[in-house]
């Protein structure tokens, strides 16, 4: 049986420019709470104590956004995307446990787990659900990607959330990633898929398949660049014995549909060259933005990016690298 | 006793104490007493060995006989081990320069000594701990403050810092929150605001990076030009001590009231490759700071 995970309120914020209101909160939550779903996420698209100038700004504090989920939701669990770099547990961490959220995803680019140590122990000890998560996981080869990943069991993680960051993979690079975790770690696996190549809901699917329990989706795809994979669709396609109920979770992807028609994400050109670079989709506006302000094309962007080995959280390297690029 | 170098031991011989112990030895404002380590078979150690007067293996176990001759020790060891080593220090009335994160001491950034409020050196020759809080601090220190020169009304300031994987260590590390909370802490000294945050980005980009930082301020207003003068004049007074700090992005507005300016740091590595400009500028800082404290207490003695 597949567990969903729903990141619209989270990964969704990236498309609407972190721009997520505490009304929206309430209603998306209350619509999804008996939906069958397992875990709303909620926040800045990076994660708790993200809001900053460098990747943007929330409208709403993650307390008050958090909270309004909070009273919205009794059946689905509340979580959170958290980064160490970003958070800290006294500012951040802390006063999510004591706004009641349940689930906490600690992440870290793929090859940096050790630095979610401090994080991990101190959240196993609270008694609250923790989740590893790898960001940017094409960016490492299959041994680095086990070794990380039992770094995070270590530390504690119940689970190890794989993210296609980047949406750079083909079901068959999903399948053999998670299907080498589910039988290495012994723990929970999940996935997490972006849409740059119009593979996200296929590689929700390979990653079921390969022994991935928890898979992560979007109504409509809501999610950085390209979106995530449609949560309305994979459900729809999940032939198993027991999902969500079909009828709400198209009730949820009719909220978003009418209430930001003009967010909606999509595969785009420039989404596919950011993802053939394996460059992380939450860059898209700043690459669209600062590509026109220089006069370069998007793709050459992207590529230099890629070139630099930009991760995420590096916007302001993206006016450099242009800078760069413009000069020659 | 009058005499005029600096007398000074390293505690710890990691890559830190190293790199330290090789840029004082060619630094004709220092004598170099003593490093101490505490493993016999540290290869870091064992390279000064007839090159420094005392080389021991037992920490600072091994200084305190000689404690008397020294005027001040620095402190590359770890946030945990820093209170015992201040303690001894302290009791003995000499200063103490502190590389780890523990923000026991007096935060500090050599160049805006005397220029902040809260960097000012006491009269007298009373026992100092001096902090080093991150690299990160001391690579936006320079930038914030050349900000604050040029805009008024300032709301909200962020720095962000990315540094090589390879170059942060296991303490920073499984410490972040300490860094970033000692980061957060001198952005709100040097700028006078309280609402400050630091982010900081480890890429594990090989060939590794180099060390970028981002300084952004928002203000009410904001006079471009005099930011511009006053980081180019803040940059050419720090690279006297750290040859590869320099602008990567120039000082430009983001919107009406946001303006942002990116350093670049690249190593000039004594004992560490360019890619560590994080550990360069924080051992520059140290030995930067230490002629500051070091000149201050022998005129005053003299004087006395």
């Amino acid at each position: 049986m597949t567990t969903y995970y729903d990141v619209t309120l989270r990964d969704g914020n990236h498309a609407l420019r972190h721009q997520l209101t505490e009304s929206f909160v309430r209603e998306y939550c209350t619509s999804a709470d008996s939906s069958g779903v397992w875990a709303v996420e909620v926040g800045h698209g990076n994660g708790l104590g993200a809001s900053s100038f460098l990747v943007g700004k929330s409208a709403y504090s993650d307390e008050v956004l958090l909270a309004a989920a909070r009273e919205s939701l009794n059946e689905a669990k509340l979580a959170v995307h958290t980064i160490p770099g970003f958070a800290t547990i006294d500012r951040d961490l802390r006063p999510a446990i004591e706004l009641g959220v349940e689930v906490f995803r600690v992440a870290t680019h793929v090859t940096e787990a050790t630095v979610a140590q401090g994080h991990m122990e101190y959240l196993v000890d609270q008694d609250v659900i923790v989740h590893g998560v790898l960001m940017m996981s094409h960016m490492i080869e299959l041994a680095g990607l086990l070794a990380n990943a039992a770094q995070m069991k270590s530390y504690g993680a119940s689970a190890i959330i794989l993210m296609d960051s980047a949406g750079r993979f083909e079901p068959f690079e999903v399948k053999e990633r998670v299907a080498m975790l589910h039988q290495e770690l012994g723990l929970e696996v999940g996935f997490h898929a972006h849409n740059n190549l119009g593979l996200a809901v296929a590689n929700a699917h390979a990653a079921s398949g390969a022994g991935a329990s928890i898979v992560d989706g979007a109504a409509m795809g809501l999610g950085a660049g390209s979106g995530n994979a449609q949560l309305e669709c994979i459900v729809a396609t999940d032939h198993g014995a027991s999902h969500p109920d079909l009828r709400q979770v198209l009730g949820m992807s009719r909220l978003v549909e009418s209430e930001f028609p003009d967010k909606l994400p999509r595969t785009t050109a420039s989404s596919i060259e950011s993802g053939l670079a394996g460059v992380f989709s939450g860059y898209a506006p700043q690459v669209k933005q600062i590509s026109s302000e220089f006069g370069l094309r998007p793709d050459e962007l992207w590529q230099a990016l890629a070139d630099h080995k930009v991760i995420a959280a590096q916007e302001s390297m993206i006016r450099e690298i242009a800078i760069e690029l413009s000069m020659r | 006793m009058a005499h005029d170098r600096i007398r000074v031991a390293i505690l710890g011989s990691g890559n830190i104490g190293i790199d330290l112990g090789e840029r004082l030895l060619v630094d004709d404002d220092f004598e170099v007493v003593a490093i101490a380590g505490r493993r016999p078979d540290s290869p870091g150690l064992h390279r000064f060995d007839g090159r420094i007067p005392l080389v021991a293996s037992n920490g600072i176990a091994g200084l305190i006989p000689h404690f008397d001759y020294l005027d001040g020790v620095f402190d590359a060891t770890s946030s945990f081990d820093h209170p015992e080593h201040w303690a001894i220090t302290k009791a003995h009335g000499k200063w103490i320069i502190d590389l780890t994160p523990s923000s026991i001491g007096r935060p500090t950034v050599p160049c805006l000594v005397d220029r902040v409020d809260s960097m000012h050196l006491n009269p007298g020759v009373e026992p100092d701990n001096l902090s080093m809080i991150s690299c990160g601090g001391q690579s936006s220190g320079p930038l914030l403050y050349a900000i604050t020169q040029g805009v008024s009304g300032i709301q909200e300031v962020e720095v962000s810092i990315s540094v090589s994987s390879g170059s942060a260590g296991p303490a920073t590390r499984r410490n972040i929150d300490h860094y970033i909370e000692a980061t957060e802490a001198l952005a709100a000294q040097v700028t006078g605001c309280e609402r400050a945050k630091a982010i900081l980005v480890l890429n594990p980009a090989d060939p590794p990076v180099m060390m970028r930082t981002t300084a952004i301020v928002q203000a009410d207003v904001i006079d471009l030009e005099a930011v511009h003068i006053a980081c180019a004049e803040m940059v050419a007074e720090v690279q006297h001590a750290v040859h590869g700090y320099d602008l990567a992005v120039e000082p430009h507005l983001l919107s009406e009231n946001l303006v942002s300016v990116t350093a670049r740091v690249i190593g000039a590595g004594f004992y560490l490759p360019p890619h560590a400009g994080n550990l360069d500028i924080i051992n520059s800082a140290a030995v930067e700071s230490a002629r500051i404290i070091g000149r201050h207490h022998l005129l005053a003695e003299a004087q006395s």
